[in-house]
């Protein structure tokens, strides 16, 4: 009798026990699959945050959209008024060839002549053991190194990835892109250049020069001389705050 | 034993399959409840091997435990205050001696053979 009684005790406890580990086990993974799940998903402020810059980034290229419009309708009535001033007479004629070769000068005209265009792109090797990936990258050093050479050799019309380059120009670094006249741009970088083409590609070609040292890191640099190119104009605005000019004897 | 096991085993696939999940929100509270749910298991496997076992106790300290942790932890959110390190460092504390009894018994009984 007594070992009866003993019996439905053990049976009890063995039962307590197989539902309190059960119930432990379920919730014990429960848990872990619910942190990783939780860990994956982004947090309800993280997706508030990324809908509120998105609104932001449509709101600014809305008015990025309509400043061009502007702009566009701006630089119409500056050709109207420029064809009335060549129709008007002699001086009139002079100060508008005059107007265009300023212009020409500034980058506010499109131009074209013969050339060549550089095309960089990213290196495509491995990198070597313990060399840093950055030095099989395209940097704004590099642009810039490729402009300030064909400056030099002679060029009269520079743009980047059609983005023309004028006095006030920026070629940065911004991030995995390259800011050009506050643009960004990313590979492959088209430098076109009007200038004497052999000149400009030898300028670049010359031994220990940029193609050189480019090459080094097997960065591609591909070198096309055009018999004709054109270079867009200017496409900003530019806005002086603070220079004025300064008249003579003042 | 070989009830836990089979019991615990059941729990792991059931918990494995289960659908949805736990909301990050709530996540603090099960794992309390969780801790609190694995020292009252180490607490039970003790009490048997001293032969002490009382499943009433075990089953209402494996109940009460777990929703008290996670009270405490509404409460402390409500205060503004973290307790959930105190239910972290007693139940914490009381799993290592729990280990260590557990480890001496079994040690005793190896010897003793």
């Amino acid at each position: 009798m007594k070992k009866r009684v003993f019996s439905a005790d053990k049976l009890r406890n063995n039962l307590s026990f197989f539902v309190v580990f059960l119930i432990f086990g379920f919730i014990l993974v429960l848990q872990l699959r619910s942190v990783k799940i939780n860990d994956e998903q982004p947090t309800s402020e993280e997706l508030a945050r990324a809908s509120e810059l998105s609104e932001m980034l449509i709101k600014e290229k809305e008015k990025n959209e309509s400043l061009s419009e502007d702009l566009a309708q701006a630089n119409e009535q500056l050709d109207q008024f420029r064809k009335e001033a060549s129709e008007s007479g002699d001086y009139a004629n002079v100060l508008s060839k005059q107007i265009e070769k300023v212009e020409m000068m500034a980058g506010l005209r499109a131009v074209k002549g013969p050339g060549l265009t550089v095309t960089l792109s990213d290196s495509t090797a491995a990198s070597a053991n313990g060399v840093s990936e950055n030095n099989y990258v395209i940097h704004h050093e590099d642009l810039l190194a490729v402009v300030n050479e064909l400056w030099d050799a002679g060029a009269e019309a520079i743009s980047i990835n059609g983005e023309r380059l004028i006095a006030t120009s920026e070629i940065r670094c911004a991030g995995s892109v390259v800011s050009v006249n506050n643009n960004r741009y990313s590979i492959p970088y088209v430098i076109s250049a009007i200038g004497d083409p052999a000149t400009m590609k030898s300028a670049l070609e010359m031994r220990g020069g940029v193609v050189d040292k480019l090459t080094i890191w097997d960065i591609d640099v591909q070198i096309e001389e055009k018999s004709e190119l054109t270079v867009n104009a200017y496409s900003g605005t530019i806005s002086q705050k603070y220079a004025v000019p300064v008249t003579t004897g003042e | 034993m070989l009830f836990a096991m089979i019991g615990l085993i059941i729990g792991i696939c059931a918990g494995l399959v289960f659908p949805g999940y736990i909301p990050k929100e709530y996540s603090i509270y099960v794992a309390i409840a969780l801790l609190s749910a694995f020292d009252t298991v180490i607490g039970g496997v003790l009490a048997r091997l001293e032969h002490r076992y009382n499943d009433k106790v075990f089953l209402s300290g494996f109940i009460i435990n777990s929703l008290l942790a996670a009270l405490l932890i509404y409460a402390g959110s409500l205060l503004d205050i973290e307790l959930y390190y105190a239910a972290i460092v007693v139940f914490g504390v009381r799993l290592f001696q729990n280990f260590a009894s557990i480890r001496r018994i079994l040690l005793n009984s190896h010897q003793k053979k």
